[in-house]
């Protein structure tokens, strides 16, 4: 058995409870039923099999996964647990929501089959997160209320920023310390916008300036290293880099992968299947096929063309771009395809944010260094220790 | 890969390795078939596979990452131009066994070796008698592979000389690159032994283990540069072989280049250890 692991974002249904501005999705009124979790399970675990892989991680998400309640969960995450079981394999769950329908009906099953942690989404300002009357600011105090809930029940959380021209504007001081401070979150992780699917038809906010972008995540590395590195504020994808830098292991972000398609798909509550929840709910043309229709999940992705793409894109880009000049290949390899398909049409090019996270590699380098100095006299004592002790 | 191996270490076909039991040995796979046996069902001597012209294959690679065993592959690339992205099939594979790739000393060399440590693996370049244009390749790789902040797999034959000349055990370059035959013990495919880098039969007069020493001792007789060179140890006539009029200059200063790397490491240690010295001292 190997030591790989194999990641899937499966989609139980794409309608969603809020009506964001920049969703890539397009929400349909549809949902998994539980009489198809075990030929969905049947069919991933066949491909575990196929590929030697022990273990797979279930990234669940919408639309708003929310929407299935809790019973459904449970349910499903009992099924898939015990089928795995039965063919020595196993499932790790991961649980991704607006919170906005979360209530403490959702406790036992959060703390039984999500480790009792769900990661969820806020931005700051928010501006384009908004309920179904069209109000930001009520999204922003209900989403508050339902944190502090959660976070009262004990539920460990996480949070996704998608940052936007108001973000900018408003400086990475304020936006930092609204996290931290008015929220007291320790961790949460900043995301670079996209305009994927329906959200290509909102006019500007999406399309940020390079420039301003880097500038703005520049200042927020500082204030984080600052004040929250030492502290215990974990600041994705800051602190995945800083440990890169420092030599501890580090889980870099799926746009940062030598290949993501070696590593994940997603899968919606149709069955079909793209390389992640993107693609599945926004790009028909990079579909890979359908789970349900099709018996071997292993052919389908290694005979798909569209997948092929995936697959060859690195290789594409180290020989056609300047990837292969940078002195961040190892920890980049290109980005993300979506970001790159949403601005270029094409994934074969590399990301449009590539200049940005430049600036983000090299202000990591460069505290990683620091860190690393400033360990030194930690590292001679204990050197001196062992040296007594001998 | 040589840790615990008694030598010398056999080199050969997968049609010649069917014969072999317990010896320790490796075996050369150049096709799909013969990779997917060798891999599924190695014997008990085999220590890793060195496969030649499969690297464009992703069938090969997909089964590869398979947990199907642990036996290490030695990748070696034939045109590192041509075939230098195609390393990025070997990502999964090193989640489930050590990878290494060889990379002949060719034009596209450095990027070859650029993307080898991007993904983390270790490399063995293989000089042989590197042309000029070649040497300026080498010349840039070990620049990078000095001071590269981001590599961190070894990039032989630089690493394990840097390292003998930081004071680690010495070994000649014929035994960093794999190609003393005292050591690495290299068969061509009708079963007999040969000389490295050479289609020519050793002759009944050479013993094979004594192949470096006596190709040594012949250049310093004959007058060539060997006898004054300052890398003569390490070397031991490596770059005369098989032409012994090769010049060595463009060699001999990328080897001064890791001296000089190595005494600033040097320096840089004992500045350490002076400073670890005196906090002791005062506390």
């Amino acid at each position: 058995m190997s030591g790989r692991i194999f990641s899937v974002i499966l989609l139980p249904t794409s309608e969603c409870n809020v009506a964001c501005d920049y969703c890539f999705e397009h929400k349909q009124p549809h949902r998994l039923s539980t009489t198809l979790i075990p030929l969905l399970t049947r069919r991933l675990l066949d491909h575990l099999e196929n590929e030697g892989i022990e273990e797979c991680e279930i990234y669940w998400q919408g639309g708003e996964a929310m929407i299935m309640g809790p019973g459904w969960f449970a349910d499903a995450g009992n099924l898939m647990d015990r089928l795995a079981a039965e063919r020595g394999r196993r499932f790790s769950h991961y649980l991704q929501t607006n919170l906005i329908s979360y209530s403490p009906a959702w406790n036992d099953v959060i703390r039984g089959m999500f480790k009792n942690s769900l990661g969820t989404s806020m931005d700051y300002p928010n501006v384009h997160r908004k309920l179904f009357n069209g109000s930001a600011s009520a999204y922003t105090a209900l989403w508050t209320r339902r944190l502090q809930e959660a976070k009262a029940a004990g539920i460990k959380i996480g949070v996704i920023a998608v940052l936007h021209q108001g973000s900018l504007e408003t400086g990475a001081r304020k936006f930092y310390h609204y996290f931290t401070e008015e929220l007291g979150l320790t961790e949460f992780q900043v995301n670079t916008p996209f305009p994927g699917g329906p959200a290509q038809q909102i006019e500007g906010g999406f399309q940020l300036d390079n420039g301003q972008l880097a500038a703005f995540l520049g200042e927020l590395f500082d204030i984080w290293m600052s004040e929250g590195y030492r502290s215990g504020i974990s600041l994705g994808p800051f602190d995945a880099l800083v440990d890169h830098f420092t030599h501890r292991a580090a889980r870099l972000p799926c746009i940062w992968k030598e290949n993501c398609s070696n590593q994940f798909i997603s899968v919606n509550s149709k069955g079909v299947v793209a390389q992640c929840d993107c693609w599945v709910t926004s790009y028909p043309e990079y579909f890979f096929g359908n789970l349900f229709q099709e018996p071997d999940l292993t052919r389908m992705l290694k005979t798909n063309r569209a997948r092929r793409d995936f697959v060859e894109r690195p290789k594409h880009l180290v020989e056609h771009e300047d990837c292969l000049s940078c002195r961040y290949l190892s920890i980049c390899h290109g980005g993300c395809p979506v970001r790159t398909y949403s601005a270029k049409g094409t994934i074969m090019a590399k990301d449009p944010y590539c200049e940005v996270y430049k600036v983000v590699f090299a202000r990591a380098e460069n505290y990683g260094r620091q860190v690393l100095v400033n360990e030194l006299p930690k590292l001679r004592k204990i050197a001196g220790e062992q040296k007594f002790a001998s | 890969m040589q840790d615990q191996i008694r030598w010398p270490l056999v080199i050969l076909s997968a049609v010649l390795a069917e014969k072999l039991e317990q010896q320790p040995f490796v075996v050369i796979v150049r096709n799909q078939a013969e990779f997917r046996h060798w891999l599924s069902g190695p014997l008990p001597g085999v220590q890793w596979l060195q496969v030649e012209q499969l690297l464009r294959d992703p069938d090969v690679w997909a089964f590869a990452s398979h947990g199907i065993s642990q036996i290490p592959v030695d990748v070696i690339l034939g045109d590192p131009a041509s075939e230098f992205s195609d390393l990025y099939r070997l990502v999964d594979v090193c989640a489930v066994r050590d990878v290494r790739v060889s990379i002949p000393a060719a034009p596209g060399l450095f990027k070859a070796v650029k993307l080898a440590t991007s993904l983390g693996l270790p490399i063995r370049i293989l000089p042989g008698q590197p042309t000029a244009e070649v040497l300026g390749e080498l010349s840039v790789i070990l620049e990078f592979y000095l001071h590269g902040t981001m590599v961190e797999a070894p990039v032989e034959f630089f690493h394990s000389l840097l390292a003998s000349a930081c004071g680690a055990k010495s070994d000649s370059i014929w035994t960093i690159v794999e190609e003393d035959p005292a050591a690495f013990l290299h068969y061509d495919d009708q079963g007999n032994p040969r000389l490295p880098r050479s289609s020519r039969s050793p002759g009944n007069a050479l013993r094979l283990a004594e192949f470096v020493e006596s190709h040594f001792k012949s250049l310093v007789e004959r007058g060539a540069e060997c006898a004054t060179c300052p890398w003569g140890g390490v070397c031991t006539g490596y770059f005369k072989w098989p032409d012994p009029s090769y010049s060595c200059a463009q060699v001999k200063q990328l080897l001064s280049r890791i001296a000089a790397a190595a005494n600033e490491i040097s320096r840089d240690l004992a500045g350490y250890e002076s400073g670890f010295s005196q906090s002791e001292t005062k506390e």
